[in-house]
């Protein structure tokens, strides 16, 4: 599902120079800040970030600069001086690239230190990610720069084609308090009031994990804390839920229940196809109204 | 991060240096100049101290200086100068600033000049600012040649340069790029 953006950060920031350019460039010494106007540019690596503004602030601890000997020809690939940017704000229109994929945001802030790139923007035009047809948008969206991991405050995601389905693919949306996107395992870690939307069907769950293979293809979905699913009339509750991507199908375990038109079933698992809304149910018991069912196709 | 401080200071040191030169002693006075543009005062291998309160805030040394009376232009030769900043001033974080300029040139009563030729600054924290020409107005300092600057922790280029002498504004215009140092990861 968002196994294209567990792609987003590549490699680690490594330190040195960042370039830059921009229209002026403000030298508050006395503040330890260098602040840039007007079509800002820092460049880095691959990371690429564009702003209307930017502030850079130089780490505090006062070190001696290295003094060049006299006559000495300056190299141009020297080491700028003997102190640092701890950590730079860019501001209006942010936009950042690295490798293939993009976010865009009001307003950024490189922890160079910490290795964290951390976009928010407004509520109307929240930081958003993207990679391809597939996005991710949160209150906060938290680049790291040495790992590749992405931590999101309310992500919303929308994903198109993690899915593998033949013909149209449906849209997957993703609702969270809160996602970590962990690219080493190749996990992704929602928590808090998780809502999964995939056409009519809607799952909601207090953490998910989404499982993806080595090209980015989400594998499986797990639910797990307490289900509930809903797909036009029906609902089916458990205490855990693995959705298999391939296969398209739910399958609730830990007390699983179907309510459907009055029908309430249990049993030792409960399989749910999200395309066809067949269902299996495993070991089943529970109570059926067939005057429920009048009228529908095949009923008595 | 201070060279444009420093820059600016080449101005307010061209200023000083006028300043001072009206009541110096000249090491060594000139022959008398006929044509009519010729200074009235002409020294050589100048070199002059400014004091505030007992203390030396600027330095500075001439291959010559020139002055004329009428206007009060000051024209100096291979100039140069060492400005001290006030404790707990904007520039104070630049440390000692040392100028040096090809030619000077100024109006003591307009407080207008200009410093150009091979435009030098350096600060005691290690900036180093270089440039063509420097004008100076009142608070102000300005470039409209390109400037570079090295310092602790960045290296810029800029096409021009505004400032004010009391180091509140200091910043490259039209145009800048360049690098900023990073921190280094633990």
């Amino acid at each position: 599902m968002t196994g294209a953006v567990l792609l987003l950060a590549a490699a680690a920031l490594p330190s040195g120079p960042l370039d830059f350019k921009a229209r002026d460039m403000r030298i508050e010494p006395q503040d330890r800040r260098v602040v840039l106007d007007g079509d800002v540019h820092l460049s880095r690596d691959d990371l690429n970030v564009t702003g209307e503004h930017a502030v850079a602030e130089y780490a505090k601890e006062q070190r001696a600069p290295p003094r060049r000997p006299r006559g000495r020809k300056e190299a141009s690939d020297a080491i700028v001086g003997g102190q640092s940017v701890e950590r730079f704000t860019v501001i209006g229109n942010v936009h950042v690239q690295r490798g293939s994929r993009t976010a865009d945001g009001e307003h950024g802030v490189v922890d160079v230190k910490g290795q964290t790139l951390v976009l928010t923007g407004t509520a109307q035009t929240p930081p958003i990610v993207r990679d391809g047809s597939e996005t991710l948008s949160g209150e906060r969206i938290l680049l790291r720069l040495d790992s590749e991991d992405v931590d999101v405050v309310r992500p919303k995601v929308v994903l198109r084609r993690s899915l593998a389905e033949e013909g149209q693919p449906v849209p997957v949306k993703v609702e969270a308090d809160h996602l970590l996107l962990l690219q080493a395992r190749r996990l992704a870690r929602f928590t808090d009031d998780v809502i999964v939307r995939r056409g009519d069907a809607v799952v909601r769950s207090p953490r998910m994990e989404a499982r993806y293979d080595g090209e980015g293809q989400l594998t499986k979905l797990e639910l797990r804390g307490g289900v509930d699913v809903r797909q036009g009339e029906r609902r089916a509750t458990g205490q855990n839920a693995d959705y298999d991507a391939k296969a398209r199908t739910l399958v609730l375990v830990g007390d699983p229940k179907l309510y459907d038109q009055g029908d309430v079933l249990t049993g030792d698992r409960i399989d749910l196809a999200l395309d066809s809304k067949e269902v299996h149910v495993e070991r089943a018991r529970g109570r059926l109204r067939p005057e429920a069912h009048k009228g529908e196709r095949g009923a008595p | 991060m201070g060279s444009q401080n420093a820059s600016a200071i080449s101005g307010v040191m061209a200023l000083a240096l006028a300043t001072a030169c009206g009541n110096a002693v000249s090491p060594q006075i000139s022959p008398i100049s006929t044509p009519a543009d010729a200074p009235d005062l002409s020294l050589q291998g100048v070199a002059l101290a400014r004091l505030s309160e007992g203390r030396i805030v600027a330095r500075g040394t001439a291959d010559r200086l020139d002055y004329q009376r009428a206007g009060a232009r000051l024209q100096a030769s291979r100039g140069g100068g060492v400005i001290q900043p006030e404790p707990g001033s904007r520039l104070a974080a630049l440390g000692s600033v040392r100028f040096v300029a090809d030619r000077v040139d100024g109006e003591i009563a307009n407080r207008k000049g200009v410093a150009s030729g091979a435009v030098r600054v350096d600060a005691e924290r290690g900036d180093v600012a270089r440039t063509e020409r420097i004008y100076y107005d009142g608070d102000f300092l300005r470039s409209d040649t390109r400037v570079a600057a090295a310092g602790p922790g960045y290296r810029v280029e800029g096409s021009g340069l505004l400032a004010r002498t009391d180091g509140s504004v200091i910043q490259l215009t039209d145009g800048v790029k360049g690098q900023l140092q990073m921190e280094s990861r633990p």
